[in-house]
């Protein structure tokens, strides 16, 4: 599921089949790291479309939980976390972050937050960017397939 | 002397250029309306059109995956979507291309990756199955068979056109 009129509405008529949500945590900066955070935001946003290609069915991909770089880090644990809960309170069973930003991987929600290493994309073949973003992506997929295994 | 023949009257020239631009302003109205009428009788059906996906030396009795590329319009991006098929020879030799999307929500099915049930089509959202010939296994979610492409081969090449859905089981 995407966050479209048309998936939203499938959404709404299947909800109990979809009890998964992925939703990708972007940081923003000007200036210094700005490209970097930006390429590595353009990978999540490739690998989790594919990933929400292939599962469709059971996980919903929602819009980016976007902030910038150098906000205190305690408010955005803080609205995270809030964030967190509402989707549990709708019913959301599962629940993953994609990121490229390093600092999520400590922390409580550290185990349910799929790391992208930044790679330069815009130096990059588009064959081989094809074949990073695909390979990527079926890691992504055998984590989240072998978590609801688990859970 | 000759040169009265010749010579382009005032009344005539204004007569002139305002039929040619008069003219030009009508065609340019003309030709988009005229467009408009014809155009979906001029346009080849959307998704008639073939994509080659792979050698058919390449095909065997096991399913493989072959993924490929068409052209989709999205409102107003134009993009190519990636799209895959699990295609294998029956033992007569007909070509079986199937699509690998689930019936039930649209997840992408995978072959042979249920220990449980080997030699058939799963879908790791739900725990739907389908039998090689992409028969929905009844009792898990999907209510339909999968989908087949239409496909055509040509020089030794497996050309997929649209899938289509197959009568239920």
């Amino acid at each position: 599921m995407k966050w479209t009129g048309e998936d939203v509405a499938l959404y709404e008529r299947e909800r109990d089949y979809i009890d998964t949500a992925l939703l990708p945590l972007l940081p923003v900066a000007f200036g210094q790291g700005a490209k970097r955070f930006a390429s590595g935001g353009e990978l999540v946003g490739l690998i989790a479309a594919e990933v929400e290609r292939q599962l469709k069915g059971r996980l919903f991909l929602l819009p980016s939980f976007v902030y910038f770089a150098d906000e205190p880090r305690a408010l955005l644990t803080e609205r995270l976390a809030d964030w967190t809960n509402r989707l549990r309170r709708e019913g959301m069973k599962h629940l993953f972050y994609v990121t490229c930003d390093r600092a999520w991987q400590e922390g409580e929600e550290a185990d349910r937050v799929w790391f992208v290493p930044v790679v330069p994309l815009e130096s990059m073949d588009e064959s081989y960017k094809h074949k990073l973003v695909r390979e990527q992506a079926a890691e992504l997929l055998r984590f989240l397939v072998g978590r609801w295994a688990q859970e | 002397m000759s040169d009265n023949k010749h010579r382009v009257t005032r009344r005539q020239f204004l007569n002139y250029t305002l039929t040619g631009v008069g003219g030009f302003m009508a065609a340019g109205m003309l030709m988009p309306m005229l467009r408009f009428a014809f155009d979906p009788l001029l346009k080849d059906e959307a998704g008639t059109d073939m994509v080659a996906v792979a050698d058919v030396k390449e095909i065997t009795t096991e399913p493989k995956r072959f993924d490929f590329k068409v052209k989709v319009k999205d409102a107003w991006y134009e993009s190519e979507e990636p799209k895959s098929a699990w295609v294998y020879k029956t033992d007569k030799g007909e070509i079986i291309a199937l699509s690998p999307i689930c019936k039930h929500l649209g997840c992408t099915v995978d072959w042979n990756t249920d220990k449980e049930h080997p030699n058939q089509f799963f879908c790791p959202c739900h725990y739907g199955r389908y039998t090689k010939d992409g028969t929905n296994v009844p009792g898990t979610p999907p209510q339909a068979p999968l989908d087949r492409y239409e496909y055509k081969v040509k020089d030794g090449k497996l050309y997929l056109g649209k899938a289509k859905p197959r009568k239920e089981a």
